[in-house]
Order: C-alpha cells, then structure tokens, then sequence
C-alpha cells in the first residue's frame, strides 16, 4: 500500500511519523481490532465501544494511565455506569469512553491559544500541552468531560487514541487491554457519519452527539429497558467556584458600568468627574483582569490568549478587556490633563468594554454547560454592570445622583426578576443538567438565593429614597458588590456540566 | 509550588515526557524498562501470565504476557496495577516487637530467637498442640512445602490450617467425597469448547474477567447464570436463574431428577465409573421441578429447561466459585454438582468438567503441597501406607506423621479461645477483616499468650495486634511456583528485591527451623526455594498432582504446565490435561460415588426484627481485605468505599434515598455508615454489600456457621437488618 508518510513536528519537540501499516505484521490477532490501513481524504479514525461486549471491567481506565503516566485523579478513559429494567431482568451497561475525536470538537473552537488541533489525516483530535496555558475552557466546552486540568503541570490533557502508538501500528492501549475486545479502532466516512452520526454515536448515558458530532460508534443491545439510564443522577455536586473568575467578571462589569455612567453623563449632560475616579476606575479593571490571569494554570503565557480571537469567545473577551483598558487609560490620561479630546475616548471605551462584557457572557454559553448557556447569562452579566457601575458614578458625580440612583435600582429590581425567571426556567426545563441546577438552587443553596433576592429589593427601595447621603451610597455600593459576588459565585457552583455517565459511587472520599 | 511551576514555565515535562521502548513501543517516559522479568500474578487463581518491566532494580510496570495461554496479553485492572503494590508505603520492612501499646525494631535474630522461646515455653506447658499456625494461600508451592514439613513436624503441631478454609476448602471436599482426591478436573480449555455452560454462584465478570475471554472465544455456547444477584455475569447469561439466596442445592438435585426421569444420562458411564446410583436415584425422586420450584423460585419449566440443556449437551461444563463454597452446605453442594457430571458422564471429557473457579493465586498450592487438610501430594493422613512412603522420602520415622488432620481454621480459633491453643503465628492473611463475626477472634487473639504475624505490610488490623511482626517479600520479590485453577504450575519471579530487612516467606521458615533446631533433619542442605522445588516433585511422584517431569525452566518456558506431568510423559508440557479421562477415580474402588444431600434452608432466616438477607462478595477494583489493593490510588480511585444495595421496593418502604448513611445491624454487630445504592440488580428482601472494607467491615456481622465437612464459613446468608445512619455520624 502506498500512502503519503505524515511527518508534522509539534512545537515540544515531539515528532510524530505516522508509517503506512505493515501487511506482514506480526500481530494477526490486532489486525482486527485496528484499521489495516490509513484513513483517505474524507475518512478518519474513530473508537467503537461495543456495549454488548463491556463487562465494565476497567481494565481500559489503567492500562490508560499506565500508557500516558497520569496519576490517578486524571482518567482520559472512563468508565460509567448505566441501569434499568427491574428485577430479575436487570441490565446494567458500561461507558468505557476516551476522547471521540469529534467532527466539530468544541474544545478546539473554544480552545483560545489554539492548543488543540485537529490531525489532516486521521481526525485525531490533539492537544499541546506546551501551547496550552491552562485556562480549562476546553473542559466547560466538551460536552462528554473528555479534557481534564492537571494542576500539577497547570495545564490540559487528553486522550489522543494513542497516537504515538498507532504510528507503531499497534493497538491504543485501551483497545490493547480489554479481555472483551469491546473497543477497537476503525475508519469513518466523514460524509456519512454527518448523515448517520444520530443513531450510533448516541447512547443512554451520553450527552447528545448533537454538541460535537462525536465519531465514537457504539453498539448497544437490541432490546434495551426503557428506564435504562445514568446511575449518577442522585449525587449530583457543587461546581468548583473559580474565585478568581468571580472578583475578575463583577469587577469588570463595575468599572465597564461606571465608566459608561461617566462618560455618558459627560457627553450628554456635560458633567465632568474629579479626574482620579476614572484613574480609580482604570485600576480596578487592571485588577480585576490581572486577577482573572490567576486562574491560569500558566498566568506568564496569558498574552497567548488573544491567539484565538477568530473563533474563541474565551479570545474575543480578552481582546474587547484589553482594548477597553487601553481606551480608559487614555479617557483617564486626557481628564487628568482637562482636555477637552475626553469625551471621545470616553465613549470608546464604554462601547469596548461592553463589548468585553458580552463576550464574557457569551463565552459562558456552551451546550456543554445547559444552565449557562442562556440568554440569563448576556442579561445578568449586563445587569450587574448597570447595577454596580452607576452606583460607583452615582457617589462621585452628586449633580446625577439621583438618576444614577433611581437606574440602580431599576437594575435591582430587574435582576431580581431575572433571577426569579430564570429559577423558575431551570427547575421547570426538561433538560436533565438544567433541572439539576435549578434543584441545587432551590434546595442547597436556597440560602444564598433568598439571601440575594431578598437583598436586591432591599437595595432597590434603599436607592428610590429621596436623599441618599454620600456614606449612604458608599454603602450601598458595598452592598451591590457583595450581592453581586454571591450571585456570581452561586454562577458558578450550581452550574451541572454535562458528562457521560458516572458511577454511582463519587470518586471523591467522603466528606 | 515553586515560581517557575507557578507561572506556568515548568510543566513537568520530565515527568510527563513520552518514550520508545523497544518491546512495548511509545509509552509515557517512567514506564520503559531496561530489563522484563517473566512472571505469574499474584491475586487470583486464574493465573495470569505477566511481564514485569524493570527499571534501575525497580518495577515500574505490569504487563500480560502475550504468549501466556491463560491470558494472551490481557490482565485485569489489578494485574495492571500490581507493582504499585509493591512500594506501598506501609510495607513492612523490620522485624518490629511489641512494646506496651506500640511496636520496636528488633533485629531478625532478636525476633526469630523471642519467637523460638515463646513457643517452645508454651509447647514445654502445654504440648506442641498448643501453638497454632494459620496460613494462606498467597505463598509460592516451594514455600507452602516448606512450611508444611516446618510445622507438622519441625513445631510438631498438627493445628495448622490456610486461609483456603475460608475460600476453597468445600470445593476440596467435595472432590474428595465425590471422586476419592482433591484436583478440578477441567481446563480453561473447557470453557471454549462446551456447547453448554453453567455457573451456579459464580460471578467470573467481576471477579475473574480476564475468564471471560474463554467464554467470549466460545460463540455457539448456551451460558446459563444460577446466583439471587444480577450480577455482571448474570447479565452476559443466555438464561439467567435467579434462585433464591441457599437454594442452589435443592437447583441442582432437582437438575439430577430430570435428568433421570428423562433418560439424560450416561448410563453405560454410570454403570463402568460409578457407585451410588441406586441410592442417588431414590434420593433425587422427591426433587421433582414443583418440589424445587418451590425453594427455588425458579418455575418448573425453567428447572426443566436448564436439565435439558444440560443433559442433551455435547459437553456440559458447571462451574462453581463462593456462591457454593461460602455455604454450611458447601460440600453437599459440591458433591452435588459432581452428580451432574458423573451422570452426564461430563468428567475428563473436552468441554465437560464439573469446575470449582479458585480464589487465591496459589490456594491449588498448599491444596496439593501443604500439610494441612491432607498430606503432600493428596495423602491422606489416615493411610498409613501414605505415611509410609512420606516417611521413607523425608527419612524420618512414620511415626512422627500426624495419623490425622489436626485443627480447622474456625475450630483453631475455637480453641484459642478454649485456650488450648497459646500461641499462634499467622501469615499472609488478614483474619480481622476476613474472619465471619469478627468480635469472636478479636476477643480469642486476645487471649493468646503470643501472636507473631508474618505479612508483606505493617500495619494491618491483623498485625496491629501482635507481639512480633515478620516482614515478608511479597510477590515479585521472590522465586517459586504457582498453581492455578486448572491446575497449570506457572513460574513466579523477582522483579526486585524486598524493601528493607524485610525476606522472602522461604528464608524466613529456614531462619525459624534453624533456630528450633530442625533444618538440618527436614532441610538439608537447603539454599532456595528449588530445592524444595525437587523434593517437592519427588514427593507428587506418582500421585495424582505429579510435578515429576516437570522442571522450573520448563515452566517457564511453556506458560506454565498442568500436573499431571509425571515424567515418562508422552505429551508436550503444553498441551491441556484432564483428570479422571480414563473414568478411574482415587477412590478404592476406582469408581467416583454419588452422594445424596439434603438442602436444608440456611441457617439464620429472616425475621422481623432482621428481615433482610445479607449478601457478601467483590467488586473487581479490589482483592480479599484489600491490603494489596488499598495502597493502589487508581484501584481505590475507582472503588472508594463500600456501599449496600437494596431494592427500590425495600428502599421505599424504610424511606431511603440513594447515597443515605446506613447502618446495617445482625445479632452480632453492626456496620455503620454504608453508602446505599437503590438497585435492581438485587432482589426485594435482600441485600449486598463487599467484603473488602475495612473501614466498613461486613463480617462484624456476618455468621460464624461453618460447614460441618469443610469448615468454611457460611457467609453468604445472615439476617439483618438495615437503618438509616444517626446524622452526625463520622463518615
């Protein structure tokens, strides 16, 4: 067989050489459970998980991390679980997943420094760890919950199929470690999956293909009892809270809300601020987004982030934050000279950084993660930024006090709203991870729901009084932060990522 | 977290680096060897061929061996992870003394010279009876030989017993009744060429799958799952019989009955290789598919469907594992199963073997090599003749063998408690999780006047209470033979040396018989495990598990070698061997016996202060009291802890929700704080946990009932019953 040699260097040194499969190889019994040959423009690799043949044995989850050196909190490969029928006609079925190297893989178009590339030839989907700086956008953006952080090196990994064992002509090492031979490897028509992918890449237990087209095919029983399904669905946990992305996201919108406020009101009304609050101002953003770089599992590569602006809202809001920094800076430069070229600089700035602003929110709108990915999310973030940013105008600018006041509370009383509204929509959705969030709002974390509802309107009455004294204001402002840094953290935590199915023990110790 | 990681200029790349080996190709950099040391696993009995990956003398990965028959290359995922096991932090590595609440170092001469005066003061006062000694079936053959000889006749007790009481002890005794000697009958072989299979309490999916790769090769097979749980391998069943929990006896004579009734059997075989069928036959006839019906659950048709198949097979195999054996009517169970084969005419045939699935790697080793149940080379302890001819290999007087078996497990702890027995040295095994109801050999080990524990890890709740700790390689730190299941002697090699002081079990019992002063009479001239490796092949010369063609090298080479392989030979070391091909038995008249046996319902039936029926068993991630699997991270990543199903139906009556606390409770203890898991897989009324756990040790409540033959525990069925934990409760 005569096919083109792939010869591509990575940045890290690492060179794969993929070499034509060998027909008097030594190996007859891998014949079948790798493709013979090469995939052909339009085709690509894929896993086929045969579900029938997996006794959930786990052999492929170690022989996993025994080829890659992973630890054991890491697993590209899992095992789920999943149940029905009832006694005696029991069934139980075994997810044993790695990555399905997807046709449209959202890690990839998520992915903000381009770590993640697709291979020309075989469709696998790879990821580099040296180009990676561990921003972990990957792992809200996958809908199967195939990459995963490793803080130890403070970036992502994944399953690459074995790639450097398929350029050996052997087997990857789940596929070599199952005593079912239940995984194999085989090539796809990319044409045809895209017409096809419905009935075999889902499964019960699996998020929808739909998010990514997965390629994994998979084989499932004929008869199947109608209730089988995940046996995770009682445990469903709290998300990490990411604090640095909450004081990093409230903090922004602040000083994207008041510098609108100001520079609104100064072209508008011509009311001009004593020159150090938009200093104050520029500092904060400068804080808040050296905050968010904190989050990064490699804060010196933050720059790289913008790499991706073409396709990565992750890219797009640290572009629009840049440029919104740079025009504030200059907006603060120019009131701090009295010059009177503010005012345009000023109105930049305010369309930049609520451009930032949108991205920010858009960037949380992944299928992977149902509760955020919502229109709640734009008008929460919006609101948060007219809630906090016209009281931070409101008590340097006394002669608009009152309209930045009553504004405010028009922001209160709507996030209240919108806050009920998207409770109600959550708990009422049919969508299990949206109904799972909503549960934990109503339930665990009921406290801080009510707490913040009941705060909003608090705040809103407080702001519709006739005289609000400067301690008054500075006080409410607090106030608005903190309410918005509970909302923001609750953001984050109730948040229920979709995942193939689990097992039903948590792997985590018990508390 | 250093700057440069925490800017994210270091990545560990070093660590996560990739590499070329030259045998297993491109693997993660920490895993390539510079030498691969062959060698047989060492949890269960199926008997895995491995390839160990050395590295500067460490063993950094674990490998099937792809020329192995057994395996072909595949492991189970703790095969996969067993070298982790072997730099376990809590390995044992010095000889350690009591000292008040705690333990000192003391040096091996220090420790073996206390051992040697305290047994000798407790022999001197109370005879040699008075030390007991319970054992494993973890030790390679060379070295459950060794012992044997070191206790029976170096201490001169016979109350010596394995941990294979607790485990295979009613399948031994069934054989023994049914055909005259230990020795499963079948091959591996077996399972891929039966047209029908049956596994009656056997769960090989969670707790031997690397198995299931025979069953999958055989694609034209009926496999028929007998087991109260729908277990992995109930749910792989062509037919799947859910009996209720102890009936699988009343199953089987009922199996026995159609046969009968409906012309099934071999009559011209029963007739030529058989005695007892007369009896068998009037026995069985009030087992009728009605009768069983109803202690079984399964309908008449279904009982009549499965004889059929059976019956009408080209080859019918039944396998067995803890479902039967961990019964009070294990050996009646056994004996049983063997009826099936014996009129079916399904022994020694290609495909047909009545099969008992070991449990530990070398139960099958001390079952033929040790000294415990029966004499070396499956003698029996009341034929002089076999005493005899012992005598004359070990040149020692016959009088100096025991005439008979000396004290069983439970009835060793029996008599500690009695305080009969004084002293007692424990190795390779871990009774205080193990043993059923264990506040009972809590409080007989507290009685005793001295406890040495011989194990590969300190602490473990069984070493914790002792007043010296011998540490002891573990597998892959030393040299001997394996047995497996069907009866295949693989080679056991090191990879790298013990840690610390700690020496192989064979060093340990020369240093023990050096200093009571008999290792030059029981071991003379004795340097490593082969040289109790060829007094051990002349002393199975001739017997039924006879290793005299047999030679390390050779075992090595062919994957390992099924006994029978006495020298004169005329087969290849690799080809499969039966027993009993030829319809001779062990028994006196050659001929195997049908037994009759009563089912009996199990002895702790449900009431309603304990209305549940509590189940016992494994989970795949896990070995026996998980001292080898526990110090594995991914093993314990993926099985965290232990957890109690229950049926959505009983679940809903006591008003529990998935992942509750509960505590389940027995007359004789409770277990608190298990994660409930509502589940279909068991069946309303009864309920499961694993055994594993430690921290949730099940056999606080289990039974101390043991089968009146095997002595093995009957800890698949007790009463309890289950609450939900008081909140507060540490979890």
């Amino acid at each position: 067989m005569e096919l083109p040699l792939l010869i591509r260097a990575r940045e890290d040194g690492e060179q794969f050489v993929l070499t034509p499969f060998n027909g008097n190889d030594a190996r007859p019994a891998d014949a079948c459970l790798i493709p013979g040959r090469l995939p052909t423009p339009g085709e690509q690799y894929r896993f086929h998980l045969d579900m029938t043949q997996c006794i959930g044995c786990k052999c492929c989850v170690v022989a996993c991390n025994e080829q890659n050196g992973n630890p054991a909190e890491i697993q590209w490969r899992r095992v789920g679980e999943i149940e029905g029928g009832i006694y005696p006609d029991t069934l139980r079925h075994y997810l044993s997943m790695g990555c399905n190297h997807c046709l449209e893989p959202t890690c990839m178009t998520g992915c903000p420094v381009n770590a993640y590339t697709k291979d020309p030839l075989t469709g696998i989907v790879l990821h580099s760890a040296e180009r990676c700086i561990g921003c972990q956008y990957c792992t809200w953006n996958c809908s199967y919950g195939v990459p995963q952080y490793n803080p130890e090196r403070g970036v992502v990994g994944k399953c690459d199929m074995c790639y450097g064992r398929l350029t050996d002509g052997r087997e990857p090492a789940c596929v070599a470690a199952c005593p079912e031979e239940a995984i194999r490897i085989e090539i796809v028509d990319i044409a045809a999956w895209r017409q096809d992918y419905v009935s075999q890449a889902n499964a019960p237990g699996l998020p929808s293909a739909d998010d990514s087209i997965s390629t994994t095919r998979i084989t499932l029983r004929d008869a199947l009892p109608e209730d089988l399904g995940r046996v995770d669905v009682a445990r469903v946990e709290p998300q990490h809270p990411h604090w640095t992305l909450v004081f990093m996201t409230v903090f922004t919108q602040l000083s994207v809300g008041a510098i609108a406020s100001i520079a609104l009101l100064q072209a508008g009304a011509h009311l001009t601020t004593p020159h150090f609050v938009v200093a104050g101002i520029v500092v904060t953003a400068f804080l808040a987004l050296a905050a968010s770089t904190l989050h990064l599992g490699r804060p010196i590569y933050a720059f790289r982030a913008l790499s991706g602006w073409r396709r990565s809202w992750l890219s797009r809001e640290v572009l629009f934050f840049s440029l919104f920094s740079a025009a504030a800076v200059l907006y603060a430069l120019l009131l701090w000279t009295g010059s009177a070229l503010s005012e345009a600089p000023g109105i930049a700035a305010s369309c930049l950084g609520f451009a930032g602003v949108y991205a920010s929110a858009r960037l949380y709108k992944v299928a992977a993660r149902p509760a955020w990915n919502s229109r709640h999310t734009i008008l929460e973030f919006g609101l948060s930024a007219a809630l906090s940013g016209t009281l931070a105008a409101a008590l340097f600018l006394p002669a608009a006090r009152s309209l930045l006041a009553q504004a405010a509370a028009c922001s209160a009383m709507a996030l209240a709203i919108q806050q009920l509204a998207k409770v109600i929509a959550l708990r009422s959705s049919r969508e299990f991870e949206r109904r799972a969030a909503g549960d934990l709002l109503l339930h665990r974390f009921r406290w801080a729901v009510l707490l913040r509802h009941a705060s909003l309107w608090a705040l809103a009455l407080t702001l519709t009084a006739r005289h609000l004294p400067t301690p008054v204001l500075g006080g409410c402002l607090i106030f608005a932060i903190a309410i918005e840094l509970l909302n923001r953290w609750l953001f984050f935590v109730s948040v229920v990522p979709k995942s193939m199915a689990a097992p039903y023990l948590s792997e985590r110790r018990a508390a | 977290m250093n700057l440069r990681r925490f800017l994210g200029i270091d990545i560990a790349r070093e660590r996560y680096a990739f590499a070329q080996d030259p045998a297993v190709g491109y693997i993660s950099a920490q895993k390539t060897a510079d030498r691969w040391v062959k060698t047989t696993c060492g949890y269960c009995s199926v008997g895995c061929g491995m390839l160990l990956g050395v590295r500067d003398g460490k063993v950094v990965t674990s490998q099937g061996d792809p020329d192995h028959p057994v395996n072909q290359g595949k492991l189970c995922p703790k095969g996969l992870a067993e070298h982790y096991v072997l730099e376990a932090e809590n390995r044992a590595r010095h000889p350690m003394l009591r000292e008040g609440a705690g333990f000192r170092p003391v040096s091996w001469s220090d420790a073996l010279r206390r051992m040697a005066t305290e047994f000798r003061r407790v022999a001197d006062k109370h005879g040699p009876g008075a030390i007991g000694v319970i054992s494993t079936g973890q030790l390679v053959t060379e070295e459950f030989y060794t012992l044997g000889k070191l206790v029976q006749l170096g201490l001169g007790t016979s109350n010596y017993d394995g941990n294979t009481t607790l485990c295979m002890s009613t399948a031994v005794s069934g054989y023994k009744r049914s055909f005259g000697s230990d020795g499963p009958p079948g091959a591996y072989e077996d399972l891929t060429s039966a047209d029908v299979i049956l596994l009656i309490g056997a769960n090989i999916a969670e707790n031997h799958p690397i198995l299931c790769q025979h069953l999958e090769r055989n694609r034209a097979k009926t496999l028929i799952v007998a087991d109260p749980r729908v277990t992995k391998t109930a749910m792989m069943a062509d037919l799947y019989l859910p009996v209720r929990p102890r009936s699988d006896l009343a199953l089987v004579n009922a199996i026995a009955h159609v046969l009968i009734r409906d012309g099934l059997i071999d009559r011209d075989y029963i007739d030529r290789h058989t005695s007892g069928f007369e009896d068998l036959r009037r026995f069985v006839a009030r087992y009728t598919p009605e009768f069983a019906c109803g202690i079984t659950g399964l309908s008449p048709e279904l009982i009549e469907r499965v004889a059929h198949l059976y019956g009408k097979a080209q080859a019918g195999f039944v396998g067995w594992t803890m479902g039967v054996n961990h019964s009070s009517k294990g050996t009646d169970t056994v004996t049983a199963i063997n009826n099936l084969a014996l009129l079916t005419g399904n022994v020694g045939r290609v495909g047909g073997s009545p099969f008992s699935i070991t449990g530990q790697c070398n139960a099958m080793g001390t079952r033929e090599s040790g000294f415990t149940s029966s004499l070396p080379g499956y003698r029996k302890f009341e034929n002089a003749a076999d005493r005899e001819e012992l005598a004359e290999i070990w040149k020692i007087p016959a009088e100096r063998i025991p005439a008979r078996r000396g004290l069983a497990y439970p009835d060793i702890v029996d008599a500690v408690l009695k305080k009969e027995i004084r002293a007692l040295w424990i190795i390779a095994t871990n009774p205080l999780v193990s043993f059923p109801n264990i506040d009972v050999l809590k409080q007989a080990l507290g009685e005793l006047q001295f406890l040495v524990v011989q194990d590969c890890f300190h602490p473990t709740p069984t070493t914790e209470l002792a007043d010296l700790v011998l540490p002891a390689a573990t597998w892959g730190e030393k040299e001997g033979t394996y047995t497996n299941s069907e009866r295949r002697v693989s080679k056991v090699n090191v990879g790298s040396p013990p840690p610390g002081e700690a020496l192989s079990d064979f060093e340990i019992f020369l240093r023990i018989a050096q200093e009571i002063g008999c290792c030059d009479e029981l071991f003379p001239g004795w340097q490593s495990p082969r040289d109790a490796f060829e007094e051990w092949k002349s002393v199975s010369k001739g017997r039924l598990c006879d290793y005299s063609g047999m030679s390390w090298e050779m075992i090595e080479e062919s994957g390992g070698v099924q006994w029978p392989f006495p020298e004169e030979t005329g087969s290849s070391p690799t080809s499969a061997r039966r027993l009993y091909t030829d319809g001779e038995f062990e028994t006196a008249d050659g001929k195997a016996l049908f037994c009759c046996a009563e089912w009996e319902p199990f002895p702790e039936q449900p009431s309603p202060e304990f209305p549940f029926v509590l189940n016992t068993g494994r989970t795949v991630e896990h070995w026996h009291t998980r001292t080898k699997t526990g110090v594995v991270p991914i093993l314990e990543k993926m099985a965290p802890r232990a957890w109690l199903e229950m049926n959505p139906v009983d679940a809903k009556t006591l008003a529990l929700r998935p992942h509750d606390r509960v505590d389940v409770i027995s007359r004789r203890g409770t277990v608190h704080g298990i994660e409930l898991r509502v589940t279909e897989v068991i069946a309303p009324g009864q309920v499961f946990v694993p055994f594993h756990f430690a921290e949730w040790n099940i056999n606080d409540v289990t039974q101390d009932m043991f089968d009146p033959i095997s002595r093995e525990p009957n800890y698949k069925q007790c009463a309890v019953r289950v609450e939900k934990s008081p909140a507060g409760l540490p979890q």
